[in-house]
């Protein structure tokens, strides 16, 4: 009973986590000042793919949708930045003394497409940033999640979509640049000043910030015990009354506005866009970091996305061979630590911003190791007896 | 197949010789298309070969496999080995191929897939990190430069179907492609009578269908389980082995067969080994068809969109009975 009256009399208001969270927020906002011009710009990348890895979070660790096609949302938001920044390049200081950026002219162009000229004014190319893979997602969702299609065939419409797009985008140079992507693009220039790496730097912490908090506050309120509920046992919560496909959309889309307007930001900090985002292996880098992080913890694949990155500039300095270490690392965690290395950190506040899961300690890992080497015994009895059975079996 | 492509260029021939150049550039624009068609047929036979042993591990086991293309990408330096250390034929390295892949993957499913079943979702991530894995592995061992396959001198060259008067080929298909599909078809039907004339097919039939049953009648099914995903595997390694020569073999050589492989698997359904046949001709033929009207990268893109619109309307695929739920 104190137990309950406990319970109720706790504040709602997650006090310490807010003070923590704060604290960290200033952390990373004077970082730039402690850590070099490399480092600020690795960051703000990190940062940007914490925001990606924490959109895929919302479909995937909430909703229970794999999918390999955050890459691809990221992506096309990513290209209605670098068309703008390209066209605002080409009117200015164009080697070719024309308005057609470089690649189109290469390509035989004579004049801009009319689906790509409207990107020149920048509200236009800020709304397209979030409204084409807003709208790309919502008509993907829209046609597979209103039908019997199943979570794995999902996941493999997901990879072909990836990689279909991918074809496309290399095959049509004249509009996209090819394989080579938008390059040499314009500074970004707001209102007549030009945007600074660290101003940018500034305003991608502010928008990771916001998507994480946004996130949080979205999987705490009703809808994201409705979205919980889909992930645990779709039937059910349709039998309950709740239209499922419905829910699924609009997470979907939701994410993928996210990712795009991460692919808008990525474009004036990385000067280019290729379509090696499009392809399969950049979304698997996003389920990696959801993978490792934890699915459905939003803290996790942020950190995750932020070490990775770091421990990847590090490794690959040394090492040619970072994608196996990856690789390992993922079989790891899908084998031993289903919730991720959130999984290990015991749950800090009594707040419930972490999703309650069982206790996961260090005993909890020797477990799920014992679980792993029982089977293993196991199987060699198996292929044992077999051998010694012989011929009597038919 | 083949014999009827035989006489239809016979007949086609003589008509032709007998118009002589009457349509000349409209009647060579109708056997370039042949000839693209024919193209198609050994597309039609890596699509075959490489959707098998998917179609087995998924089909039977409803393992998603992505690291299947790996198994591929393991046959073709398993060819690729037996080659430069021994000066093997390329077609004896066949059955070491189908051995070493298979020998992965009896260790995969006992270190890894074994501990999913029941989790699709997991099992895919782990095959994909799988893939990853066995990639970086073979980079490190082989490292990531190109290596070329020999194919045998005897089906190199092109069988001429239809000729024109001063001799230039008119229609042809390498032989290297109807070896191909001859290989598919020969490893479509050993699978085929493994599965339904031996008691080990039918065991893996009983598990395919009712797990708990089968095991209960005293099937063994975590053996069956091990021998079909290692079977899978060294179909996988085959299609390696016998694509080698094609291109050059490379540790990402697999994931470009990886999605077509799923979309021949998807379309042609799992029930019946035999939509696989159909899957991939309806893939291989409508590729080889848009891509000569169109281009290949298009052709790739609209065959890929296809796939997902039928995904959506029939996931179970097109040559499946309907079953009641």
């Amino acid at each position: 009973m104190t137990q309950v009256l406990d319970g109720v009399q706790r504040s709602t208001f997650p006090v310490k986590l807010f003070i923590t969270a704060g604290i960290v927020f200033l952390i990373f906002f004077i970082l730039p000042f402690l850590v070099g011009v490399f480092q600020t710009a690795l960051i703000s990348k990190l940062l940007l793919f914490g925001a990606l890895a924490i959109s895929l979070d919302l479909v995937w660790g909430f909703t229970g949708i794999l999918s390999f096609a955050h890459g691809v949302f990221f992506t096309l938001g990513g290209y209605a930045m670098a068309y703008y920044l390209k066209l605002n390049l080409s009117s200015t200081n164009n080697n070719y003394g024309v308005e057609l950026p470089d690649f189109m002219v290469w390509n035989g162009l004579e004049q801009l497409p009319w689906f790509i000229a409207p990107l020149k004014f920048f509200p236009v190319a800020v709304l397209a940033m979030v409204l084409v893979p807003a709208v790309f997602a919502y008509i993907i969702g829209w046609f597979i999640f209103r039908s019997k299609v199943s979570g794995v065939y999902i996941t493999i419409i997901t990879l072909a979509i990836s990689s279909a797009l991918t074809t496309l985008f290399i095959s049509q140079q004249a509009y996209t640049g090819g394989t080579n992507g938008i390059t040499d693009v314009a500074i970004l220039t707001l209102l007549g000043i030009e945007i600074t790496d660290i101003n940018l730097y500034w305003v991608i912490l502010i928008f990771t910030t916001l998507v994480l908090a946004g996130s949080l506050w979205l999987t705490r309120s009703n809808l994201g015990l409705i979205l919980r509920s889909i992930n645990e046992n779709e039937r059910r919560i349709s039998y309950l009354g709740y239209d499922v496909a419905s829910f699924k959309i609009f997470i979907w889309t939701l994410s993928a506005a996210i990712a795009g307007i991460a692919g808008g930001l990525f474009v004036p900090l990385n000067r280019f866009i290729s379509p090696v985002y499009l392809a399969v292996a950049f979304g698997t880098q996003v389920v990696i970091w959801v993978a490792i992080g934890g699915r459905g913890t939003l803290f996790g694949p942020l950190i995750a996305a932020l070490l990775l990155g770091q421990v990847q500039n590090y490794a690959e300095r040394v090492t040619q061979d970072w994608q196996l270490i990856v690789g390992i690392l993922l079989l790891v965690v899908v084998l031993f630590l289903p919730k991720g290395l959130m999984g290990l950190v015991p749950r800090i506040s009594p707040d419930k911003l972490l999703i309650p899961s069982p206790n996961p300690s260090a005993g909890y890992v020797q477990a799920r190791l014992l679980d792993w080497f029982t089977p293993l015994q196991g199987s060699f009895r198996t292929v044992q007896e077999w051998l010694t059975r012989g011929n009597r079996r038919h | 197949m083949l014999d009827f492509g035989l006489i239809q260029a016979h007949t086609l021939y003589l008509a032709q010789d007998a118009t002589a150049t009457a349509e000349a550039s409209g009647g060579i624009d109708f056997y370039s298309f042949v000839n693209q068609l024919l193209n198609g047929i050994g597309i039609v036979g890596v699509l075959l070969l490489t959707g098998l042993g998917l179609a087995i591990t998924f089909g039977v086991m409803r393992i998603i496999n992505l690291a299947h293309g790996e198994f591929i990408m393991l046959g073709a330096y398993v060819t690729f080995l037996m080659q430069s250390a021994f000066q093997m034929d390329l077609l004896l390295t066949i059955p070491f191929a189908f051995l070493g892949t298979a020998l992965v993957g009896a260790v995969t499913e006992l270190t890894v897939i074994r501990r999913l079943y029941g989790r699709p979702l997991e099992t895919l991530l782990a095959t994909w990190g799988l893939s990853i894995v066995i990639q970086g592995v073979v980079k490190l061992i082989f490292s990531a430069q190109l290596k070329y396959v020999k194919s045998p001198p005897y089906i190199s060259g092109n069988l001429l179907l239809m000729t024109r008067q001063d001799g230039t080929p008119l229609i042809s298909i390498s032989y290297y492609r109807l070896f191909i599909i001859a290989i598919a078809l020969l490893m479509l039907g050993i699978t085929l009578y493994l599965l339904y004339k031996t008691p080990l097919g039918r065991q893996v039939r009983a598990v395919a269908q009712n797990r708990d049953m089968a095991k209960c009648l005293g099937v063994n099914t975590s053996l069956i389980d091990l021998l079909t995903f290692a079977y899978g595997c060294g179909l996988a390694g085959i299609a390696g082995a016998v694509i080698s020569s094609l291109k050059s073999v490379s540790p990402p050589m697999g994931q470009d067969y990886l999605v077509d492989a799923w979309m021949v698997v998807v379309t042609g359904g799992v029930d019946k080994l035999i939509g696989v046949l159909a899957g991939s001709f309806l893939i291989g033929e409508s590729n080889a068809a848009i891509a000569y009207v169109l281009n290949d990268p298009v052709a790739r893109v609209i065959v890929l969109a296809a796939v997902i619109v039928l995904i959506r309307y029939r996931p179970e695929g097109l040559f499946t009975v309907q079953k009641r739920a």
